[in-house]
């Protein structure tokens, strides 16, 4: 099922403080909100009631962030503008941006986070940032895969007073606003928006492009600016939130093993008592 | 799991960003479409187009080749390359080094501009498949008595004679072919259509199965002037082929083992026998330790010759004792890392016995493992036992 709403019912064109768009024309940027995160391969180790940074053998971009990436060349390449790679994060984070540079991102914004981990800081740090750019679209990944909260994309859209489409698989450029399909339900939603807008991208169909070599020679070129929150005018204060612990999940029990039609009846009952999945 | 290589002396932090980035860009294209793929392919004998379309994509062929479209790498990254590539397996190695080390690198280095031009930019992007023509079912690591014989034909050469065990040869548009031509060693570039040339596919191998291996039969093979390589003269031209792929295998064979070493590491901490993990024990600990001391000897051989070679202070020996070497030891650690695996280790839930298996034809192609013996024991004493000759 497709429903098209018409833009009438469709999400509506919110135009809140925040950004005023030049004119029709201006090259303002597309950010894309990066986050570095442990592979989802790597193995997680708990040492005190913290994940241990310095184990994780392979730092990646957040995959969900990837869809938004990979919309955002689509866009510029269907004749949008420049990408402004946006993450907050510690200097290991340099790396992803040079990925995401490797792939065709313009600029590359490093936030210098100091150990920042209140989400409502962050937020503030990455709407800062792109105010500071100049961008009316932002891209982001629905959630980070190392926390999964889910919080960062509708918090900056909040902060820069732009209209938030969740969940995204696909956006296109339509007119001076944009097009975005989402799935629902009981189909897919195309939802109409109009700048200032925030995407935040599902997993989609969308194959994501590797970098080639000629990307990377092209990425190691390219100059990371790194801002702090001074630079940016925000003044960290009292956290409202803080993690307390991380803890590991608990210790699969060991399997259990029955042979024989004897051991039917004890099976069932434990799918069905134990297990609940009967 | 991702897969964490093992870099005991911090080969990582002596590489550049650049180099990094190539690396990580080819593992990861290697633990999304090679491993999840590879045994299907050796199963069914094939090398996936796919393959070569991506790795024309990532700009990989050819690496350390600049101009005309070549990426202009450095050695080292070409390395890292190759290592990559064959920790998934030799064969899609093997494939990179010979469209670039083999194939390209004659065209760029003695071939004409018109051949540069025409050739190199199509063989980097992967759109055309190039293979080398120089072993013979009866020379191979004499490769100077070769057969194959060119005549000048005035508006043409014609060229007869058999190539065997050549890589890619059937799935290849053009082939850089050595022939004598008046008693002298010269290179030609022969296309797949060119009349009297065909290249009938190699079957039934133990190894390599991923990769496509074929006999160049040349029956009067009539090509235009324009195809002979002008700057290549004598067994000089396809050994300084040869010497850009024995270096990248000594690359490959470091990948190729970290793989086996990876496997027997893991494995040998998760199989319990009596109540312990097998790694608990001081036998299966003397091979991981033997395995990570020899990887990590391999390591700093390939990269201090991969810096050698960006400085242009090597000399062929160099090559030859970091090939053999490396080969040598990852093949010993295949071998161990079967026998960590126990009977699991035969199976193609496992990668060792596949990468076994290739190392056997590592260790023979490209300079066997007792000729590049023979070229250090010239060196040393300044008398060649190749031949009975003096």
């Amino acid at each position: 099922m497709d429903w098209c709403f018409p833009p009438s019912v469709g999400l509506p064109k919110i135009h809140r403080g925040g950004f005023s768009r030049q004119s029709a024309g201006d090259d303002m940027g597309i950010a894309v909100l990066l986050k570095q995160v442990p592979d989802t391969t790597a193995k997680i180790s708990i040492s005190g009631d913290r994940v241990d940074e310095t184990a994780v053998s392979k730092w990646s971009m957040s995959p969900y962030d990837e869809y938004a990436l990979e919309a955002a060349l689509q866009l510029k390449e269907a004749g949008g503008e420049d990408i402004i790679a946006i993450t907050c994060g510690p200097a290991r984070a340099m790396k992803m941006l040079t990925d995401a540079a490797a792939v065709g991102a313009d600029n590359l914004i490093l936030i210098q986070d100091d150990g920042v981990t209140d989400s409502t800081h962050i937020q503030s740090l990455l709407a800062a940032a792109v105010k500071r750019s100049g961008a009316d679209v932002v891209l982001c990944g629905k959630q980070a895969a190392d926390t999964n909260g889910g919080s960062t994309g509708p918090g900056v859209s909040h902060l820069i007073g732009a209209a938030c489409v969740g969940m995204i698989s696909e956006v296109s450029a339509e007119g001076d606003g944009f097009i975005a399909l989402r799935a629902s339900p009981t189909g897919n939603e195309r939802v109409e928006v109009s700048r200032p807008c925030l995407f935040t991208f599902d997993k989609g169909a969308t194959e994501l492009r590797r970098p080639n070599v000629r990307g990377i020679m092209m990425a190691k070129k390219k100059q990371i600016e790194t801002v702090t929150p001074d630079d940016l005018g925000v003044t960290i204060g009292t956290s409202s939130v803080s993690l307390q612990s991380h803890s590991p999940p608990p210790v699969k029990p060991p399997g259990q093993k029955f042979e024989g039609a004897d051991s039917v009846p004890e099976v069932v009952a434990k799918l069905r008592d134990e297990a609940n999945v009967i | 799991m991702a897969y964490e290589a093992l870099d005991f002396y911090d080969i990582d932090s002596l590489l550049t960003d650049e180099e990094r980035m190539v690396r990580d860009m080819v593992r990861d294209w290697v633990d999304e479409k090679i491993l999840p793929n590879i045994e299907k392919a050796c199963h069914d004998g094939v090398f996936p187009d796919e393959w070569r379309v991506d790795l024309g994509e990532m700009g990989i062929l050819g690496a350390p080749l600049e101009g005309y479209g070549c990426p202009g790498l450095s050695y080292i990254a070409y390395g890292l390359i190759c290592q990559e590539l064959e920790r998934g397996d030799s064969g899609v190695r093997s494939f990179a080094s010979v469209q670039g080390s083999l194939a390209m690198y004659p065209i760029w280095n003695f071939g004409s501009e018109e051949q540069k031009n025409h050739y190199l930019p199509k063989m980097t992007t992967g759109e055309w498949i190039g293979c080398f023509g120089l072993t013979e079912p009866d020379y191979g690591s004499n490769p100077g008595d070769m057969i194959t014989r060119a005549e000048d034909k005035g508006d043409h050469y014609l060229l007869n004679g058999a190539k065997m065990w050549i890589t890619n040869g059937t799935i290849a548009d053009l082939a850089v072919v050595w022939a004598k031509l008046d008693g002298v060693i010269r290179g030609f570039i022969v296309e797949k259509d060119d009349p009297g040339f065909t290249a009938p596919e190699m079957t039934g191998k133990h190894s390599l199965k991923a990769s496509v291996t074929s006999e160049l039969v040349f029956q009067d093979c009539k090509i235009p002037k324009d195809r002979m390589l002008p700057d290549a003269k004598g067994l000089e031209g396809p050994f300084s082929c040869l010497n850009n792929a024995r270096y990248g295998i000594s690359w490959g064979a470091v990948g190729a083992a970290q793989s086996c070493f990876s496997s027997a590491k893991e494995y040998a901490l998760s199989r319990i026998q009596f109540d312990h993990p097998i790694a608990s024990f001081q036998l299966v600990q003397n091979k991981l330790a033997w395995m990570l001391r020899e990887i990590t000897k391999a390591q700093l051989l390939a990269y201090h010759l991969g810096k050698k070679k960006d400085e242009g202070t090597w000399i062929p020996e160099h090559i030859s004792l970091a090939k053999m070497n490396n080969v040598d030891i990852a093949l010993d650690i295949a071998r161990m890392a079967r026998d960590i695996h126990g009977a699991n280790g035969i199976l193609d839930e496992y990668p060792v016995m596949r990468h076994m298996a290739n190392l056997e034809s590592v260790k023979t192609y490209e300079g066997t493992h007792d000729i590049h013996n023979l070229i250090l024991g010239r060196y040393i004493t300044g008398i060649q036992a190749f031949t009975r000759e003096s």
